[in-house]
């Protein structure tokens, strides 16, 4: 044992020691400047800043908001796609491009992918030309700005994860379990609900989780499409940190962001454990 | 019917994804000196824009040491780590696998302020290793990830194997353990690269008019100007993205979701 741990010693120091200095100490500075004022005196006042102001509360509800429609969209439109590319796509060639192409995007930075919404979302953009048309509207719609430009470009760069996380699961489930379903008198509507469903619910939870969490962090989407029009949360904490240099009042921004995602994703967490050991 | 129905989302969801990069890239060679999709005129003057000038080129030149750099030390890094982790049982080892793979899910806006305001008391801002050490950081559980499957408890008994045929702990691990996780340390790897490559949330707080990476310069581009060279810009990280996806996929396999795994 003595020497086992000799060897644990040596493989973990450096890596302990660089998550040390680089991200728990980091964390733990953020964490005491928010608890502290300014002459250094320990004070909840920048909390209670955040708590008492409404604007605060505004900008987190538009951040949430925004979160949660960015999750159940992406969950929608994401389920069918893993399930296109799992259950019925049969030509592996087809399907691999599929793949690829739902990995590009992921692999390609937020802002060249907002800059690309940017292009299309403006007002003699293609989606606007588009619709006019087809006669679907008489002027253009306004979209950069707008809650719906920064939904339409957080799904895009959240969707991959849904696909893959769901698809992930739908190709864990044993086919086998369906034909007895089905054997057994189920229409493949009952089967899907009773059987597939639930056996793909840990893949969803953790990639609806995943997305809720990026949707609600995110800053360079909602920066780019918002125009200014409209405030997320991480903008105010990079308000903070870049032109008004209020690091207590900042960190306490950040550390009550990351408490709040951390509550939230425990909670969906709870909820979302399948039940049984099905998975 | 219903069948039908998934299919038409999916085209819809798959045209949704490509739209915006062909865009782009379509926007990228117009002849116009504004960007205009679908193109006027054919041109690859935007990309010679691009390369002649220096501050693009540096940025770039900045942006790929940034993230070979990183990878290389979140590879030196993880791979002892996830080695201590799956191999041992110590006392902590299930907090230190934890609080390494904690960046994750940190907002990385809170961490590139953190690492700034920590920066700031020790005297490390705005400069190459501020940035190299935060890129670590946030890329070391991509490795982690990837690797730790990979530690099977097969491939343990060829380590003792190795081990009782006298080989020493270093030689069984590039002889015996280290082919057996090459593929889960190239995979990561990748991915550890390319979310260095394309950070931008936590790289903002350290860079500067002269020391930038290329998502970071297109961020403060775009909000001002928006013209063909920064398709053009756009375009090549696109190109990019998809030329290290293909050879992904042809070293290790992408096919994540098939029925074999």
């Amino acid at each position: 044992m003595a020497a086992s741990l000799r060897t644990v010693a040596i493989l973990t120091g450096l890596p302990v020691l660089f998550f040390a200095a680089f991200f728990l100490a980091p964390m733990l500075v953020v964490t005491i400047a928010s608890l502290t004022d300014a002459t250094g005196a320990v004070t909840w006042s920048n909390y209670a800043r955040i708590l008492l102001d409404r604007y605060h509360w505004d900008v987190l509800w538009v951040t949430f908001r925004i979160g949660a429609l960015t999750t159940i969209v992406s969950v929608l439109i994401g389920y069918p796609l893993a399930w296109y590319l799992v259950r019925i796509v049969k030509w592996a060639p087809w399907r691999r491009a599929c793949v690829i192409l739902i990995v590009v995007p992921l692999f390609t930075s937020n802002i060249v992918r907002s800059f690309g919404w940017m292009v299309l979302l403006g007002r003699n953009g293609l989606v606007n030309d588009g619709l006019l048309a087809g006669g679907l509207i008489d002027r253009p719609v306004r979209f950069l700005g707008t809650e719906l430009g920064i939904l339409i470009g957080l799904v895009y760069i959240l969707l991959p994860f849904v696909v893959l996380s769901v698809g992930n699961g739908l190709a864990k489930v044993d086919p086998s379990l369906e034909q007895a379903s089905a054997d057994l008198g189920a229409t493949p509507a009952a089967t899907f609900w009773t059987v597939t469903f639930p056996l793909s619910l840990p893949g969803l939870m953790a990639g609806s989780i995943m997305v809720f969490m990026l949707a609600v962090s995110a800053y360079v989407t909602p920066a780019l499409l918002s125009g200014g029009r409209i405030t997320v949360f991480s903008m105010l904490i990079f308000q903070q940190y870049s032109s008004v240099f209020d690091f207590h009042y900042g960190g306490a921004l950040g550390i009550t962001m990351l408490l709040l995602t951390l509550v939230l994703v425990a909670v969906a967490g709870r909820f979302g454990e399948p039940k049984g050991k099905g998975a | 019917m219903v069948t039908l129905a998934i299919r038409v989302v999916s085209y819809a969801a798959l045209a949704y994804l490509l739209l915006p990069l062909v865009v782009l890239i379509g926007a990228s060679l117009t002849a116009t000196s504004f960007l205009a999709f679908p193109p006027q005129g054919l041109t690859l003057s935007w990309y010679g824009r691009m390369l002649g000038d220096p501050t693009y080129v540096a940025a770039f030149a900045t942006s790929t040491m940034l993230a070979t750099a990183a990878t290389l030390l979140a590879i030196l890094l993880a791979v002892p780590a996830a080695l201590a982790i799956a191999r041992f049982a110590f006392p902590g080892r299930d907090t230190l696998s934890a609080v390494l793979m904690s960046p994750l899910i940190l907002p990385h806006v809170v961490l590139g302020a953190a690492l700034l305001q920590y920066g700031t008391a020790i005297g490390l801002t705005r400069s190459f290793a501020a940035l190299l050490v935060g890129h670590v950081v946030i890329i070391m559980p991509f490795v982690l990830r990837a690797v730790l499957p990979q530690l099977t408890d097969e491939q343990r008994s060829l380590e003792e194997a190795s081990a009782d045929l006298g080989a020493g702990p270093l030689a069984t691990f590039f002889l015996v353990t280290l082919p057996q996780i090459r593929s889960g340390i190239v995979s990561g790897g990748i991915f550890a690269f390319i979310s260095s490559w394309i950070n931008v949330e936590l790289s903002i707080f350290n860079t500067t008019a002269q020391l930038t990476t290329i998502p970071v310069k297109l961020f403060n581009y775009v909000q001002y100007t928006i013209d063909p060279t920064i398709a053009a810009v756009s375009s090549i990280t696109i190109l990019v993205a998809a030329v290290v996806i293909v050879v992904l996929d042809l070293t290790v396999g992408l096919d994540v979701l098939s029925e074999r795994r």
